[in-house]
């Protein structure tokens, strides 16, 4: 069981990784924007963010600028996006994001899977 | 022939130098040293540099070259060195820092004076791209966000037809669970769509964006062969991996490889009749080179389409007969891609007895001693 956080600002989308990830009994928060996830980060640790990069107010690179990774070395990110292969990628990689994986590709059976592993450290680590 | 008088060597010397110096593009030339000897108005113009601060300067040293990235190019990957190196002509992409600090995009193409076979200088012809690049940034950019618009709406039907599927909104009938795997492969197909025109306009314009990290080869493909299980489940097809060592690493960007692998594996199932069989394996070419096998028992590849296979918009005859879906342009995407990934793609296939295809990838060495044996793979 762990603490996740999504910052996901479809709510639809939000609200479906939220029931996927509690039923894999691990504890969840959300938020729609970098600036509601960094206010929550204020006061709350998590194991892993499931950051979108695309977002109105706040995009999950500004966050992942803002937060500092380095300083928070506990905290694993996976960016769950539908921009593959694009520049904003690569720079999440060089903020320490872990791995990125595609919304549109991805059933909810390979979420859990990839959230699982990657808080089980077996095959990721920090670049 | 008549010996040319001074006067009229003269004459034709300056008529050179005139012409040299009317060339629209930059022309720049070096010795085998890399020290320029000329260099056009064009040249001098584009650099910033007079010809007096250019005749005689090492050529590296005062037009430095950087990748997409900022990156400055090493000089053994310049161009001038490589068409220096291999004697050949080399085209590439790349950009300067202009004398006000701004990155100035430049296309060059880079040839080898030869004398005797041997290299005894350079000429490199360069031209500011600044126009081009714009247009095939927003070109990019277009495609990009069009792309990402279209997936939107194409993540939620995914995630809420799986999730109905998985029973999350409980239990469904026969009919009710028929329909929604119609939608989710009707979803996945058109994600394939947006993908492989995604990756095309991208590995084209030259402006993919290639993460390489150690990952994980056997995760990638049990993740891959899991989304294309429903697919395959369909047509009561049997997908198995083997990898004798699950911690075979490879340096690879995993949206890529994944993007790769269910390519082949979507070709597979396609061209796969009912009941078949699909194995994908991993084995070891050597110390530094890791190989993936995906093998069908599909409707092979006829033997006069085989230098194609790769081709834009290629679809082999049998396949055309059989009225299955596509556009001929997943293989093409998959060597586009491969490239990118610094492997190699290749395949063996007899028409009636499926096919056998074969990606190179290079090995993570940075872990523990490996232990297991390599298995040689022929290519």
């Amino acid at each position: 069981m762990a603490n996740i956080l999504i910052v996901e600002d479809d709510k639809d989308l939000n609200a479906a990784y939220k029931v996927i990830l509690e039923n894999e009994k691990h504890r969840v928060k959300t938020a729609f924007n970098g600036l509601e996830a960094l206010n929550l980060l204020k006061d709350y640790t998590p194991n892993l963010i499931l950051l979108d990069l695309l977002m109105p107010i706040m995009g999950g690179l500004e966050l992942l600028e803002k937060y500092d990774l380095k300083a928070h070395p506990k905290v694993k990110v996976l960016i769950f996006t539908n921009m593959e292969n694009s520049p904003e990628v690569t720079k999440a990689y060089n903020l320490g994001a872990l791995r990125c994986i595609i919304k549109s590709w991805t059933a909810p059976q390979n979420l859990s899977r990839v959230v699982n592993e990657t808080l089980s450290n077996k095959t990721l680590t920090k670049a | 022939m008549a010996r040319a008088t001074r006067k009229e060597y003269e004459g034709q010397s300056a008529l050179t130098d005139v012409m040299f110096n009317s060339i629209g593009d930059g022309a720049v030339v070096t010795d085998e040293y890399g020290r320029i000897t000329a260099i056009n108005q064009s040249a001098r113009k584009i650099i910033g540099v007079s010809e007096k601060e250019a005749i005689g300067a090492w050529f590296p040293k005062l037009f430095r070259a950087y990748d997409d990235l900022g990156r400055q190019i090493p000089l053994i990957e310049r161009p001038i060195t490589r068409a220096f190196v291999a004697g050949q002509i080399i085209t590439s992409r790349i950009h300067y820092r202009a004398k006000d600090g701004s990155m100035v995009p430049i296309s060059t193409t880079t040839s080898p004076i030869m004398l005797n076979e041997q290299p005894i200088g350079c000429i490199a012809i360069i031209r500011d791209i600044t126009k081009e690049y714009e247009i095939d940034e927003m070109k990019s950019n277009f495609i990009s966000l069009a792309s990402h618009q279209l997936r939107t709406p194409l993540s939620s039907i995914k995630t809420y037809s799986h999730m109905l599927l998985d029973g999350f909104m409980g239990p469904l009938t026969k009919q009710q669970d028929k329909a929604l795997k119609t939608i989710i492969s009707a979803t996945n197909r058109m994600n394939e769509t947006i993908s492989t025109l995604l990756n095309i306009s991208r590995i084209e314009s030259g402006s993919i964006a290639v993460s390489k990290k150690p990952i994980s080869i056997t995760q990638i493909i049990e993740e891959v062969i899991s989304e294309h299980q429903l697919a395959a489940t369909d047509k009561n097809i049997v997908c198995s991996v083997k990898c004798p060592d699950r911690s075979v690493k490879v340096i690879s960007d995993s949206v890529i490889l994944k993007e790769v692998i269910g390519n082949l594996i979507s070709n597979a199932i396609k061209y796969t009749p009912p009941s078949g069989i699909i194995k994908v394996s991993v084995s070891l070419k050597n110390e530094r080179i890791a190989v993936i096998k995906v093998s069908d028992t599909g409707m092979g590849i006829p033997k006069e389409s085989r230098d194609s296979v790769f081709s834009k918009f290629f679809r082999a005859d049998n396949v055309i007969k059989q009225e299955t879906s596509g556009i001929g342009l997943g293989l093409y995407m998959v060597k586009g891609l491969v490239k990118e990934l610094g492997g190699d793609v290749w395949f063996e296939s007899q028409e009636g007895n499926g096919s056998d295809f074969y990606i190179s990838l290079p090995l993570d060495n940075s872990g523990s001693r490996r232990t297991t044996k390599p298995k040689l793979v022929k290519k």
